[in-house]
């Protein structure tokens, strides 16, 4: 049985990624992988930002399924706890207050770092990716020094390519060596033009894309590092790797920036990969799959059945997965801030059609992705399958009614 | 298991490092642009304790030493604080923000009415985006902290137009401490005076840190007997063991868990990150 490290990056968008994209490649290490691994090409998360979107990885559940608490409800089981039950050592690291121990992600942990306790900048308002390989690298060496230790799980998550993007001058020159802006700078686009959602100035929102992707480069070291870890440790080839994100980020797509509850492909297409040392060959995976579908992966992984609990199902043997649909939702806040009243939006996809409904306003739009993958073109009044899409969401938002 | 002869190696190689830092930091200032950050907590204590050696052994003056009192601070703290004043005759400054104090009464926890406050602590509210009519009173709350903290920490600077000052952080503390230098420059603004901070001690683990203190006795508060093994703000600060600290697992246990506030913890990244 093998250890499984699930790697998660806050806010990757999956289009930056070398082996999703065409464009020149920002993560060379990931892209290394390639030969070693299933690359699912059509991964969709839960939900547009971390507390909607987690609770699919974590949890196999949907954000609102008990009510529209940011905390994870009691009802619900984490992965961890599952595999603690199970007698699997569980340890977990990362740097995001929405999955912190305050809002009841430290369940089922052995080991739970969320450096809360930690004091952060302005800049860096988390830990940032080489203090978290730091943590991992000490829990592991220690770890793995007993005489026959258990096969673990593992969960690391990077918040470094989160905003404020501020980027560290050797990989934005990688980007655009004509860049030539201090921290200070950056930190006040941040304030400036993503806090307040200012997307009038195209030269902003274009030098914003440049930091992100050289925080994504940055952020690809850091996973190199953590694979030079469990090579150190000589752990490599026993552990199976499980890279992907909560959410993307939007550079003006559709009117914003950041992540806010929209429910289109910018934030809702995620990268997922796993990677297994035994595995000589490139597998892609066109299937349309969930992070609902994660927990119970991991779950198989390690030989358990998919508890009740969970909403998904094992994405692996992938000859078994059949489903070929998916489903998000959220609130549908705009801004960092949420507000008292803002209302759920809720999207569901079946193969290239989309269907959103914002509760707010009462909108239903559609989207033909493989005609339109921008979603620009809302088809909601001339579909022909719109009714078999809406029947399949409209369930989903009448469960609040009672 | 490390033997008791590399266990000396390691606090002498740590104790030279330390002191050839703070020679280095007295070639680069004046006396008496110099000060030392004394809590009272072990490190600090530690960091002080290794800069006195070196002004007895040049024959130097030990420079200013600067103390801050939040408002919420165990009275073991001052005890050890007062008790080495006197026998190691030091200059040290209290620096408490009375005004907030005022404000809430004297009381924990009491509401503070921001019209109440002076010119100084009312702008470094808004400074902090702080918009509220009245905040509770409290020295580890985010604006407590800075108030009661910060702002204290940067008048004392200000006010003996201080270039240097010792500070007892260690590399193993934190996480964020990980990528710190022994000298690091603190570049000044309207609030904050251009500073360097000093931290002789950075390469020390918690564990070097005891054996050091023991080894030497060293003085170190009463509480780290008691099982505390981070001391905070005396209300928000527990114990989570009956065992003196050095006695603890702890190169397995977090050194903080005690100060543990989760909530304001995680409210402050999200308010960092424009959430709240």
């Amino acid at each position: 049985m093998k250890n499984v490290v699930l790697i998660t990056i806050d806010a990757l968008r999956r289009d930056a990624i070398g082996i999703y994209s065409k464009k020149n490649s920002l993560t060379p290490f990931i892209d290394s992988l390639r030969n070693k691994s299933i690359i699912f090409k059509n991964a969709q998360a839960t939900g547009p930002y971390t507390q909607s979107s987690f609770q699919g990885i974590l949890a196999s559940s949907y954000y609102l399924e008990y009510g529209k608490e940011k905390n994870i409800s009691s009802k619900k089981i984490l992965i961890s706890e599952v595999l603690k039950r199970n007698g699997i050592t569980t340890a977990g690291f990362h740097s995001n207050a929405y999955l912190s121990y305050y809002f009841g992600y430290n369940r089922g942990w052995d080991h739970f770092y969320d450096s809360m306790q930690e004091e952060v900048s302005d800049m860096y308002p988390f830990i940032r990716g080489d203090a978290i390989n730091l943590k991992v690298n000490y829990w592991l060496s220690n770890y793995v020094r007993q005489k026959n230790y258990n096969p673990f799980f593992l969960w690391v998550h990077y918040m470094d390519v989160h905003e404020p993007y501020i980027g560290e001058e050797k990989y934005i020159k990688l980007i655009d060596s004509n860049i030539n802006i201090g921290k200070e700078k950056m930190f006040e686009l941040f304030k400036e033009v993503i806090l307040k959602r200012d997307i009038s100035n195209c030269d902003n929102v274009e030098l914003l894309k440049k930091l992100y992707e050289s925080k994504v480069m940055e952020t690809d070291n850091h996973i190199k590092e953590l694979f030079d870890i469990f090579e150190k440790n000589k752990i490599l080839e026993e552990s199976i790797f499980i890279i992907s994100s909560d959410h993307g980020d939007e550079f003006a797509e559709h009117g914003g920036l950041s992540h806010d509850g929209k429910m289109y492909s910018e934030l809702i297409s995620v990268p997922l990969l796993i990677v297994n040392w035994d595995q000589n060959k490139m597998i892609n995976c066109e299937q349309l799959v969930s992070l609902i579908d994660l927990a119970p992966t991991i779950a198989y992984s390690y030989g358990l059945k998919t508890p009740e609990e969970l909403k998904g199902q094992p994405l692996l043997p992938l000859d078994n997965y059949n489903k070929n649909n998916c489903y998000g939702e959220a609130m549908g806040k705009i801004g960092n801030k949420e507000k008292d009243t803002d209302k759920p939006v809720y999207y569901y996809r079946e193969e290239d059609f989309k269907i959103i409904f914002k509760e707010d306003g009462n909108l239903w739009e559609m989207y033909n992705l493989k005609d339109d993958p921008g979603e620009k073109k809302n088809i909601i009044n001339n579909s022909a399958s719109k009714r078999l899409l809406k029947d399949k969401l409209i369930p989903m938002i009448n469960r609040w009614i009672k | 298991m490390i033997t008791d002869e590399e266990n000396n190696k390691i606090i002498e190689e740590n104790i030279r490092k330390s002191k050839e830092i703070i020679n280095e930091a007295f070639k680069k200032f004046d006396n008496d642009q110099l000060a030392i950050t004394w809590t009272g907590g072990k490190d600090s204590t530690l960091t002080l304790w290794l800069i006195k050696q070196v002004c007895d052994e040049n024959n130097i003056k030990i420079p200013k030493v600067m103390t801050i009192d939040e408002g919420d601070s165990f009275p073991e703290i001052h005890e050890i604080i007062e008790k080495y004043t006197k026998e190691w005759k030091l200059d040290v400054k209290w620096m408490i923000n009375k005004d907030v104090i005022k404000a809430a009464g004297g009381k924990l926890g009491a509401d503070v009415e921001v019209n109440k406050l002076n010119k100084r602590n009312s702008e470094e509210l808004i400074r902090l985006g702080f918009t509220g009519e009245r905040f509770p009173f409290e020295a580890e709350s985010w604006i407590g902290n800075h108030l009661m903290k910060t702002v204290m920490f940067n008048m004392f600077v200000e006010k003996y137009q201080i270039k240097g000052m010792f500070m007892g952080i260690r590399w193993d503390e934190q996480a964020a401490r990980q990528n710190d230098e022994y000298f690091v420059k603190r570049e000044g603004d309207s609030y904050t005076p251009e500073h360097i901070r000093i931290q002789p001690i950075l390469h020390f683990k918690e564990r070097d840190v005891w054996n050091t203190t023991l080894k030497y006795k060293i003085p170190y508060c009463k509480l780290y007997k008691r099982g505390y093994r981070s001391l905070g703000a005396s209300s928000t600060t527990i114990k989570k063991s009956e065992i003196p600290a050095w006695e603890q697992d702890l190169e397995n246990t977090p050194e903080r868990e005690g100060r543990r506030q989760d909530k304001e913890a995680a409210m402050e990244r999200l308010r960092k990150l424009g959430y709240m």
